[in-house]
């Protein structure tokens, strides 16, 4: 292993920190699994997996950071690299051309959109939900840790393995994915989505 | 915010910098934290227009995701099966 040995955790240590600090982080990691997925049995196995991944590199967690982050890691890499193969899904999904617009400076922040604040407020809970459940998996990431779990760009950055940079820019261009998403739907409320009254 | 109550006839109605305004408005809006902050938001808001409609939105967008997705709840199982599983192996 190239990772450096850490002092090694007594089994009571292992027990404490994997009670305390990893199980009470279930809920948001069931539903991170969940939002990869779409698939309750899916979603248990990856989160089951993940942790049994965290209790046998206990070693590696340095008490005090942040093991909610660490877990995430754990969890979006068994992602790809498990499940993504068994599910025979398309493991590119454009990514590298994702990353040559993003790591550009392209970013497109003039780009504006009519929709209205009011519409996005009047918006269920289901139909937030599908606009997210629609977008790409690294886009729909980005904003599940952003917005649900409320994680920090350098933590997301951790996480993700990419530069805070990308997390800004790729963070921006999921929530205008999204904007569009919502518009649609805004325009199937009835709602005008010009920006006249 | 209060600051919905200022009539949008005070602000610019076009930003010089587009690119760099929206992507420090978001940035604050995501709790990344950098120094005068608050006093830059407080500016671009009272001036600029696109400035005042893109931190609107952006914080309208960033509060229906927190308030209104719908958590899926753990399956009550999980946890004994994980700790179970852990107990075998060890």
């Amino acid at each position: 292993m190239s990772e450096v040995q850490r002092k090694k955790y007594s089994e009571q240590e292992k027990s404490k920190i994997f009670d305390q600090e990893f199980m009470p982080n279930i809920d948001s990691m069931y539903n991170f699994a969940y939002r990869l997925t779409f698939d309750e049995d899916d979603a248990k196995d990856l989160v089951q997996d993940t942790y049994l991944k965290a209790f046998r590199f206990i070693n590696s967690f340095e008490q005090g950071t942040n093991a909610k982050a660490w877990l995430f890691r754990i969890l979006k890499n068994s992602f790809i690299n498990d499940y993504r193969k068994k599910s025979k899904q398309p493991a590119k999904i454009d990514y590298q051309e994702v990353e040559t617009y993003y790591n550009s400076d392209d970013v497109d922040y003039a780009s504006t959109t009519d929709l209205r604040v009011d519409a996005v407020k009047d918006m269920l809970g289901d139909e937030i939900s599908n606009a997210l459940n629609s977008l790409a998996v690294d886009f729909r990431t980005v904003i599940i840790l952003c917005d649900l779990e409320g994680f920090t760009y350098e933590e997301m950055a951790k996480i993700l393995d990419i530069p805070i940079g990308t997390v800004r820019s790729r963070l921006h261009r999921a929530r205008n994915l999204l904007k569009d998403k919502l518009r649609s739907y805004a325009s199937t409320m009835g709602y005008s989505t010009d920006e006249e009254e | 915010m209060d600051d919905n109550s200022t009539p949008s006839g005070d602000r610019k109605l076009s930003c010089s910098d587009v690119s760099k305004c929206f992507q420090l408005l978001e940035s604050i809006l995501d709790g990344e934290n950098m120094p005068n902050s608050q006093e830059i938001l407080n500016e671009k808001l009272a001036k600029c227009e696109p400035c005042f409609k893109h931190f609107h939105l952006e914080q309208a967008i960033r509060d229906v995701l927190k308030t209104k997705c719908t958590k899926q709840s753990v399956p009550s199982e999980l946890e004994a099966s994980i700790r179970e599983i852990i107990q075998e192996k060890k």
